[in-house]
């Protein structure tokens, strides 16, 4: 099983939905991989990795099942039972000299954040970096600090689908699909990377093949149940992918017929 | 080519057998089930069993590691084993699971003790075993340490191992050629790629039921499951890894309510293709072995080789 115990720096409550953790580990993942997160007595859930190259790891988790909602319960010194790295991250190393567009929705922003630490310390490798993220609300925002920051430094754009009180970020309201429909972006020399929720994933394709990008210029990080995390239990399986071991990040021209499978 | 042996001659290797460790054989009740065997009159040497040797490597359910302190203790299983009696089909079966779980990058550790203390002795089908034998179209390979054909009272055995050949020694060679058995059954068709789309698989999927008798008794059908289960105190547990199903409709669900394959035809298409198709682009052999079960034993007698064999553009 390999599962080592290892001992959370700090937590953070991110949204009324998501925490936050720190651990102090030697688990180093590339961008867009994911580690396997235990807790005794409840299970295993794979949760992608939202930090990148550190002493420590961070995740970002969404409470959504019992284990989440264990792990949701973990404070500071606490021990969490962890394995991995697992996957195919973005080949960022592949990408160096190129302009880079990251697209996330909701939770899917994590493990972009992982990228963006990553690009952030090769910054001269790249050229332009610009964002499109989208949340449901103002409050469901991840990373706000951070965000903040990201508006300053990068061609950041933001959307929120609606805005029932203040809306500190003062970012267009609307789907994530709209902004990025509205902004003209350089096709040339630029490598799109993906991650959210498979309709926002879909919508956000047709739009960058109307803006005459190539499917072998989109990255897609692709969501399945990984209870293995090693290519063998089965359930991650989609059309003879292990989304696992095989992704979860793949070139959308090796995926795109099978998003629904 | 082998060694030749007699009816007597088999009877005190058998013996010898079981010194060796426990041997596992094919024992006639209602069905023919492979068992722990001590005597060499209860090995059935006619007919397959229903329950492929996978059991053996890959138990129904079974605890990977002990949960204690909150924490967790693996387990390890160390018996050395004698499977004496596996048809062809079934050692293929156990190659297909190798393939993944002694796959270098992450072998499965529980799987490797028990692959690397297992025997494995086959018997050669002289002919089909049932009419929905098929295994002639599915290129089975030479997988045992040892292969017991019986002509005329006589027992030839072929070698595929050293661990098989050391077992032999003492036996006389012999030197003619052994005939395969020749299945009606045939599968002509092994490539599908082309026969995705949903209506080749409607009239099948119609009459399946979801029973998952097929993904249970098939020998390669390997996908599983991993739970905690604590004792009432919730202090003491294990964590178990089970048989899952790729027919069972959860088997794709993710975090917040969306199942991916959430049709049965999706589902019967997904096992089809990973039997015929998905496995081989990988492995370069098929993941099917040609066994039959899951027809013979499907619940609505879905035929899906008649099926492959039907599709037309």
């Amino acid at each position: 099983m390999n599962l080592k115990k290892y001992k959370i720096l700090s937590t953070s409550k991110e949204t009324a939905d998501d925490v936050f953790l720190r651990i102090e580990t030697d688990i180093n993942p590339q961008p867009g991989q994911f580690v396997q997160v235990s807790i005794p007595g409840i299970g295993e859930a794979p949760i992608s990795t939202a930090s990148c190259d550190e002493n420590f790891l961070d995740l970002n988790i969404r409470v959504v099942g019992n284990v989440t909602k264990a792990i949701g319960n973990l404070k500071k010194n606490d021990y969490i039972h962890l394995r991995g790295p697992y996957g195919r991250g973005y080949p960022l190393v592949d990408f160096k000299g190129k302009n880079i567009v990251l697209i996330g929705g909701g939770c899917g922003v994590a493990p972009l954040r992982g990228v963006i630490k990553y690009l952030e310390k090769h910054r001269k490798d790249y050229d332009e970096i610009t964002m499109f993220f989208g949340f449901r609300t103002p409050q469901d925002v991840l990373f706000k600090d951070e965000v903040a920051v990201w508006m300053k430094k990068y061609n950041f754009n933001m959307s929120v689908d609606k805005s029932p009180e203040d809306n500190p970020f003062f970012c267009p309201v609307g789907f994530v699909t709209q902004i990025l429909d509205q902004t003209k972006i350089e096709t040339k020399n630029t490598e799109v990377l993906l991650c959210g929720p498979p309709i926002m994933m879909d919508k956000c394709v047709e739009i960058l093949k109307k803006k005459k990008f190539k499917d072998s210029q989109l990255w897609v990080s692709l969501e399945r149940h990984m209870k293995c995390g090693v290519g063998k239990c089965g359930h991650c399986m989609a059309h003879g992918f292990y989304v696992c071991k095989d992704g979860p990040v793949f070139r959308y021209d090796e995926v795109k017929d099978i998003t629904d499978e | 080519m082998g060694k030749i042996l007699d009816k007597k001659d088999l009877k005190c290797f058998f013996e010898k057998l079981q010194k060796i460790g426990e041997v596992v054989a094919p024992v006639k009740n209602e069905n023919i089930s492979f068992k722990p065997v001590k005597k060499f009159s209860e090995v059935c040497f006619e007919g397959r069993s229903m329950f492929p040797i996978k059991k053996y490597f890959l138990p129904t359910k079974e605890a990977i590691a002990e949960i204690k302190n909150d924490a967790f203790v693996e387990k390890n299983d160390f018996k050395k084993r004698i499977i004496f009696g596996a048809r062809l089909c079934d050692l293929n079966g156990l190659l297909v699971l190798d393939k993944l779980f002694l796959d270098p990058l992450y072998p499965d550790k529980i799987y490797a003790i028990r692959r690397e203390n297992t025997i494995l002795i086959g018997f050669a089908c002289k002919e089909p075993l049932s009419d929905f034998c098929f295994c002639e179209s599915m290129d089975l390979k030479d997988y045992y340490d040892l292969l017991i054909t019986e002509n005329n009272e006589k027992y030839y055995v072929s070698i595929g191992s050293k661990k098989g050949a050391n077992l032999v020694t003492e036996y006389k060679d012999y030197d003619i050629n052994l005939k395969k058995p020749v299945c009606k059954k045939k599968l002509k068709n092994k490539n599908i790629h082309d026969f995705f789309d949903e209506k080749f698989w409607e009239k099948d999927a119609l009459k399946c039921v979801s029973c998952q008798r097929c993904t249970l008794l098939c020998p390669t059908c390997l996908c599983f499951d991993v739970a905690d289960e604590m004792n009432i105190d919730l202090k003491l547990g294990t964590r178990n890894r089970s048989l899952d199903s790729c027919h069972s409709k959860d088997f794709t669900l993710v975090a917040g309510g969306h199942v991916f394959r959430d049709t049965k035809l999706k589902r019967y298409r997904h096992r089809v293709f990973h039997k015929i198709q998905y496995f081989k682009d990988k492995f370069e052999i098929p993941m099917c072995v040609g066994c039959g079960r899951c027809m013979e034993f499907c619940h609505s007698k879905i035929d899906f080789v008649d099926t492959i064999n039907n599709l037309k553009k």
